[in-house]
């Protein structure tokens, strides 16, 4: 018997409540019991019951009255009515208002036995539901965005607020740092998360043909178009809409995305049938926007409309600790996918990957790792095969004052000549490091 | 000395007496003892069902239980509570008093030749089943066991008239 589940028997008749609460107790439920609604309200907004028998007829507020308050209290609470004969019509309204079932008094041992049983399976299936809904979200989460910078993790949380609403989001950053996987983490944990989320890149779609790609066609509207075509408009329907790139697009497309925008109506190329799509837009770009918009490039209007929510993603090079996850995570991703032994990553190979500034980001990584394990043999990724390796190999200087300078002149170019994030990076403390640049003459480019 | 207790409230099967002792004395360790009180039950019957009201029957059995003693009530008439149409027995989770129908036990009821050995095997299960709920136990779900709850004879005639080694451990710790 299922241990965990509580009931409460609602009947203006001692002897009823009793029979059935002992009856259930029996059985190994909680049982608790109310001799009205007003008491049985009371106890609801309590405590969760899981079950609860009301009789239909009960003084002051009825059963069927009593079944409504309930469902407003918690939807998933499950209500059995207990009815007489003659009241078989009231049963049915019960059901209508979303009663889980009804049974006649006086009833058999066996069914009432059956409907409880019958519940508690309907309980135990939407805990499953609800258990598997969240492993899936959770997978979600965890497995394709890797990193545990400050940066990242900004990010992450910015997804989290964003996702369960339905504002339109803008997420700007370098190309290569992964602007459609955080996407799709927005959409993923979003409640549009049950339907597909629809990419449109639009720096890869002819002007041409962007309007058909976005609105659709009706059969013949062009030369060619021998049959209609869904846009991604429509395709987007309950979903989420990627615009990737969105800065690529013309001035003409812009007006007409902005109307959409607005209206969630349109109309398919060649068609006269004004349609409708509930869809959130999630845009992606590389380039600042707000720049564009003062260079008269792209529209203010729509910019204001895209620029709801926006998200950053910061550039590799500013998130040197995530290097190591994001290498070991591609190590095994292409060792597996191409049937190699590679695991590790070698001391001067790891060390090399921690100093290269990285200005594709993370695909430009992501192509290093796996040409390393194509090219690589044995069990671990050498420097040698890193295509920088020449550049770490033959060091030009010879003295260790040469190495610190060139070393110190690294790092200060790695991060912008930022002297709090160098000497961090340098583990020394800023005053050492003016000290540093001074004593090498090391200059600031200009 | 704790006892248990049975009281036939018109019963007919006397045969069945000596067996219901003694498994009954095996199965809970306990004496067992054939009362003679009497206890008239045509208040008890409501005439609207045909059947005899088994809740009024069992307050009216409850004073006569001692502190410690658990009573059997036996009977052949038909019983009901409130709410369901008919039950083979009823008594109270950690109670005293059990009382027991042979009404719907019987192969006549279902078109069937008699047969007094079937008949005493149900009502021992029975009494065996409702005397496990005064001591504290459940309903159990593992086939066989005398707990599990059977709402038709065919179930009844499924299980046996033994405690599952689950439940008999924990009556053993209900009883110790």
């Amino acid at each position: 018997m299922d241990n965990n589940l509580s009931i409460l028997v609602v009947d203006d008749e001692l002897s009823v409540r009793d029979s059935l609460s002992n009856w259930f107790l029996e059985d190994g439920y909680d049982v608790d019991t109310a001799e009205d609604a007003k008491v049985a309200l009371k106890k609801i907004e309590a405590f969760h019951f899981h079950i609860v028998l009301i009789d239909i007829k009960l003084p002051g507020m009825d059963g069927l009255e009593l079944n409504r308050r309930i469902k407003a209290i918690n939807e998933d609470t499950i209500v059995i009515i207990m009815t007489a004969f003659a009241s078989v019509d009231s049963a049915v309204q019960a059901l209508k208002d979303g009663a889980y079932d009804y049974v006649c008094k006086p009833f058999d041992p066996d069914a009432v036995t059956h409907i409880i049983r019958n519940a508690s399976k309907s309980i135990q299936l939407s805990r499953e539901n609800l258990s598997l809904q969240d492993r899936i979200k959770s997978l979600v989460n965890v497995e394709y965005i890797i990193g545990q910078s400050e940066g990242i993790l900004k990010v992450l949380e910015q997804v989290r607020i964003v996702a369960e609403t339905d504002s339109t989001v803008i997420i700007h950053g370098e190309s290569g740092t992964g602007k459609e996987l955080i996407a799709k983490a927005i959409h993923m944990n979003s409640p549009r998360r049950f339907f597909p989320m629809v990419t449109v890149h639009c720096g890869a779609i002819a002007e041409s043909l962007m309007e058909s790609e976005l609105f659709g066609h009706e059969r013949g509207a062009f030369t060619g178009a021998q049959y209609a075509r869904k846009g991604k408009f429509e395709m987007a329907d309950g979903a989420t809409l990627f615009l990737d790139e969105i800065s690529t697009i013309s001035m003409k497309m812009q007006i007409e995305l902005l109307r959409v925008l607005e209206s969630k109506r349109f109309t398919r190329v060649g068609g006269n049938r004004e349609l409708q799509s509930d869809f959130r837009v999630i845009c992606a770009t590389n380039r600042d926007l707000q720049t564009m918009v003062k260079a008269g490039e792209f529209r203010e209007d729509l910019y204001y409309r895209l620029n709801v929510f926006s998200i950053e993603i910061p550039p590799l090079r500013e998130r040197p600790e995530d290097i190591k996850l994001l290498s070991e995570h591609f190590v095994k991703l292409y060792a597996d996918q191409m049937n190699k032994g590679t695991r590790y990553i070698g001391k001067r190979a790891a060390k090399a990957l921690n100093n290269y500034a990285f200005p594709g980001n993370v695909r430009e990584l992501e192509n290093l790792i796996e040409r390393a394990i194509v090219i690589g043999t044995g069990d671990t990724v050498q420097l040698k095969d890193l295509p920088f390796e020449h550049q770490m190999s033959k060091p030009t200087w010879e003295s260790i004052q040469d190495m610190e300078q060139h070393h110190i002149e690294a790092i200060l170019t790695k991060y912008d000549w930022n002297i709090s994030r160098a000497a961090k990076a340098l583990g020394v403390d800023r005053v050492t490091l003016y000290s540093k640049i001074k004593k090498y003459k090391i200059e600031k480019p200009k | 000395m704790p006892l248990i207790r049975i009281i036939p409230l018109q019963f007919s099967s006397v045969s069945t007496m000596e067996t219901m002792l003694s498994v009954l004395s095996n199965r809970f360790k306990m004496e067992t003892r054939l009362s003679g009180q009497h206890l008239d039950l045509t208040p008890f019957f409501n005439p609207v069902r045909s059947q005899y009201n088994a809740n009024e029957i069992i307050q009216k059995l409850l004073p006569l239980a001692g502190e410690d003693d658990k009573i059997v009530g036996v009977t052949d008439l038909d019983l009901f509570i409130p709410v369901l149409s008919y039950i083979f027995g009823q008594a109270y989770l950690g109670g005293s008093v059990a009382l027991v129908s042979g009404h719907r036990l019987e192969n006549r009821r279902y078109g069937l030749a008699s047969d007094p050995q079937i008949f005493s095997d149900r009502i021992i299960k029975c009494i065996v089943h409702e005397l496990g709920h005064t001591f504290g136990l459940k309903h159990c779900l593992k086939p066989g066991c005398v707990m599990v709850s059977t709402t038709y004879v065919e179930e009844m005639d499924q299980k046996s008239d033994m405690f599952c080694q689950t439940c008999q451990n924990e009556l053993s710790m209900l009883t110790a």
